[in-house]
């Protein structure tokens, strides 16, 4: 039982920690451009999807953590050039549009990739003896991964001069563009960086669940759950948010039918969206 | 002094409002008279507009009671303040910017009577349509009745903006900087039509304009980070040094 | 407005006119095309119920499967473990959904903008999870095949196995409801709706209770919703928890903004003409959502009042 428990929290972890990066992408292209995309899970999904391809040539998983991530980086920015821009300051508009562009999405792979699900070898297999178990390596990899992502970011928002333009949008549009920041560019490439966050979950995730064309259909409500309980334009909060759900998540289906930790766990979200809608973490 | 019972129609009885750490309303205390127009002014950020939206219930108040013709509406909602007869335009001019003149003033003077039944005809709703056309004229917009209001001047647009507010009859009208936006021959416009529509309801008036402040209020309150300043007359408050240090820099 | 009064007159003509095509249509054609036509008006239906929400009071749901698959059950259920009359099941279809939507509502309502959208699909989500998990009570995805007693009318009995009684039952229904949210539209409570989605704030200003104008809205619709599904499973004798999932929805937005939001012709229009793509495209390429997708989006950015937005305007 304890190692079950043991079992459940790490894979939480693991999980949350995933889950986390599609959210930090997703509140960045929230907090940032106020556009409610809802075509980031298939973006997850593209990730997912291409890191499979890179694979079947290659053989090369980092290659494919390499490859992938860049590829749908400028997918998202061909979405965000040639159709988001015009509609960027319509909310409601925008998430329609995001919608349909997330059918585009699932039907183009859907006719070239298939209906069927496919896995990925492990490329790291075996155990790491942790505590008591034997926990698998590779999602230990995943999780250092997936961290070490999340400092790239920080060290990009916090230490870079890029980075700084977008804290400085956010905080005051005209303001930045009055000191003569390059706002549209900052939006343009501020969406091609939650992408890319979107699709690097998609090669992390892939070892783990199965690669398919729905799957990100699913994902995406649990992100922008995560962002809005962890805060909108709170980063730090996402990944808390993230990480928590995961484990409550994970823990929760040992005892109890996965359906109703599902069933509670969305039960929480509309209490929260209904006394604290900024988010937990949000101001 | 505050008080209600000495014709006071409106009164603010030390009245707080704090966002987060700041109090942008701090024991503010006063008293509208039925029937008079007074003048609300300070600098930027003075809390003016924060005053207006807890009368209004748009904000409330944290601390203070807010008195309506005796009786306590600080915590009513806007839509129930409404109903007890107090009307408003705001800063920056909130109509239904997709609908026509005639709409807009239709939806406000259609607001006192009960929607249960979904078959009605408006037509035969002949009291809301003598409303509408009567604010219509007051309003002069009757050649600009199908215009879509995101079509009209901005001047028009204020304009409309204060039929709207009359269309409920209300016996209190808050105008938050009516001119604001306007030149001055615009404004100048808009202080014309704005005395052909008034017809002796009691008005508090947001205003920068000296020249209209001067030239419409009975009485003047001077606002200052969220504090009653001084009161009185135009020229008292003219004559009020702390006033005048305050505007004329220190 | 002289807009509105001239096409008072030509409405009951040109009504009268589709209607009477549309009741001629089993003469000539087959048994397909009475199926086909029974499908895009269930959907038709479902369309305007998410136009007077979206369209007309300005509230994005992405939710409103809940109540069609709600309404699906309504009928299944009674009818195949209580016995229930297919008459009794229609008005449950209207009335379960209906309450389930002043529930949700009640919450929602409280709500703006992405945080309404999110919670619709959080309510719709936990609707989908209880039914795809419950399966004594709802079949799960496999769903619930039925059969349909005939519906008992007092001066007749409508055998609901024949494909064209059926068709003219939907048919009637749909044109009943369509009718009765025109007239709602129309009068001044559909004006109270109007303000509130062009301005939530000034509505409020001008007195009127706006949340529990949403409720009313989303109640009204949520029993529509229900009625489609309704309506659906009877034609399929089938109703399933997979008609509960939030993207179902996706169907009633598509309709709604292609053929137009705010017109209730609009959704009509843009069920029937997507739908009949998607029966012809399914034939070039198993992926129609692809296409439905992409007239979306070029609709949003070419064309974004729709197909009957776009002729008004040009009348004008």
């Amino acid at each position: 039982m304890a190692s079950n428990l043991a079992v459940a929290v790490l894979n939480g972890i693991v999980w949350g920690l995933i889950m986390a990066l599609i959210a930090l992408g997703l509140n960045l292209i929230f907090g940032l451009l106020h556009i409610i995309n809802m075509a980031h899970g298939a973006l997850y999904m593209l990730g997912a999807v291409f890191s499979w391809y890179v694979i079947e040539l290659t053989g090369n998983y980092w290659l494919a953590l390499f490859v992938a991530p860049l590829a749908v980086g400028l997918i998202g920015l061909a979405l965000e050039r040639g159709l988001l821009r015009t509609i960027e300051d319509q909310p409601l508009v925008t998430i329609i549009c995001t919608f349909g562009i997330m059918l585009v999405l699932q039907q183009l792979v859907l006719t070239y990739f298939g209906g069927t699900a496919r896995r990925i070898a492990l490329p790291i297999p075996g155990r790491f003896p942790l505590f008591d178990l034997q926990y698998p390596l590779m999602r230990i990899v995943i999780a250092a991964i997936s961290v070490a992502v999340m400092g790239g970011l920080w060290f990009f928002l916090n230490r870079t001069r890029y980075g700084l333009w977008v804290r400085a949008v956010v905080q005051d549009r005209e303001m930045a563009v009055a000191l003569g920041i390059p706002v549209h560019k900052v939006y343009m490439w501020t969406f091609v960086l939650g992408s890319v966050l979107a699709a690097f979950s998609g090669v992390l995730a892939a070892p783990i669940v199965s690669v398919d064309f729905m799957m990100g259909r699913e994902i995406l409500i649990m992100a922008f759950i995560i962002v809005i309980v962890g805060g909108m334009g709170n980063l730090w909060g996402s990944v808390v948010t993230a990480v928590v759900i995961s484990l409550i998540h994970g823990v929760g289906s040992i005892f109890v039918v996965p359906s109703t930790a599902t069933v509670f766990s969305l039960g929480f979200m509309i209490l929260v969206l209904l006394v604290r809608p900024q988010g937990l973490f949000g101001e | 002094m505050p008080g209600s019972g000495n014709g006071a129609i409106l009164t603010l009885e030390k009245v707080c409002r704090s966002f987060g750490g700041l109090m942008a309303v701090n024991y503010a205390s006063l008293s509208v008279r039925k029937g008079e127009l007074r003048a609300l002014i300070g600098p930027n950020g003075a809390g003016k507009t924060t005053l207006l939206n807890l009368i209004t219930g748009i904000h409330t108040a944290t601390a203070g009671r807010i008195l309506f013709k005796g009786e306590d509406i600080t915590r009513l909602s806007p839509d129930r303040i409404s109903h007890r007869g107090i009307s408003r335009t705001l800063q920056i001019t909130s109509l239904f910017s997709g609908l026509t003149v005639y709409e807009n003033i239709w939806a406000a003077a259609q607001s006192r009577k009960r929607f249960f039944n979904p078959f009605a005809r408006p037509e035969r709703w002949a009291d809301v349509r003598e409303k509408t056309e009567e604010i219509l004229e007051l309003t002069g917009l009757v050649g600009k009745a199908e215009t879509v209001c995101s079509e009209l001047s901005y001047g028009d647009q204020r304009i409309l903006e204060m039929g709207v507010a009359l269309s409920t009859d209300p016996e209190l009208l808050l105008l938050d900087e009516p001119t604001a936006g306007l030149s001055t021959q615009e404004s100048m416009a808009l202080v014309k039509r704005m005395r052909a529509m008034l017809r002796g309801q009691t008005i508090v008036l947001v205003e920068h304009d000296m020249g209209v402040v001067m030239e419409l209020s009975d009485r003047l309150t001077v606002l200052h980070y969220g504090e009653v300043l001084a009161e009185g007359t135009p020229a008292e408050i003219m004559a009020n040094d702390e006033v005048r240090k305050v505007y004329l820099g220190k | 407005m002289l807009l509105d009064r001239w096409k008072g007159g030509a409405f009951p003509l040109a009504f009268g006119l589709l209607m009477a095509v549309l009741a001629a249509v089993p003469f000539f054609a087959g048994l397909f095309y009475q199926t086909f036509l029974t499908e895009i008006l269930v959907w038709a239906l479902f369309a305007i119920s998410f136009d007077l929400i979206f369209g007309y009071t300005g509230l994005l749901s992405f939710g409103q499967a809940l109540f069609f698959g709600l309404g699906g059950y309504a009928v299944a259920i009674p009818v195949l473990k209580l016995g229930l009359g297919t008459g009794a099941g229609l008005l449950l279809s209207v009335a379960v959904p209906a309450v389930f939507a002043a529930f949700v509502g009640f919450f929602s309502v409280r709500l703006t903008g992405i945080h309404f959208v999110i919670i619709t699909i959080i309510f719709a989500l936990i609707g989908s999870t209880v039914g795809e998990t419950w399966t004594s009570l709802t079949g799960g995805a496999d769903g619930l095949v039925f059969m349909a007693p005939p519906l008992d009318l007092g001066v007749a009995k409508l055998d609901l196995m024949d494909i064209r009684i059926t068709y003219y039952l939907v048919l009637a229904v749909v044109a009943l409801s369509f009718l009765f949210l025109r007239r709602m539209v129309r009068s001044p409570l559909g004006k109270v709706f109007v303000a509130i989605r062009e301005n939530e704030e000034r509505a409020r200003l001008i007195g009127y209770d706006v949340r529990r104008y949403k409720l009313l809205a989303f109640v009204i619709a949520g029993g529509l919703s229900g009625l489609a599904g309704g309506l659906y499973s009877l034609s399929l004798k089938y109703a399933s928890a997979t008609f509960l999932h939030w993207s179902v929805s996706g169907h009633a937005v598509v309709y709604t903004i292609v053929g137009g939001a705010g017109t209730l012709l609009g959704p009509v229009i843009g069920a029937g003409l997507i739908m009949s793509l998607e029966h012809y495209l399914v034939k070039l390429l198993q992926a129609t959502d692809l296409v439905v997708g992409a007239v979306l989006v070029s609709t949003l950015l070419l064309a974004p009042r729709g197909i009957v937005g776009f002729l008004r305007g040009r009348r004008k």
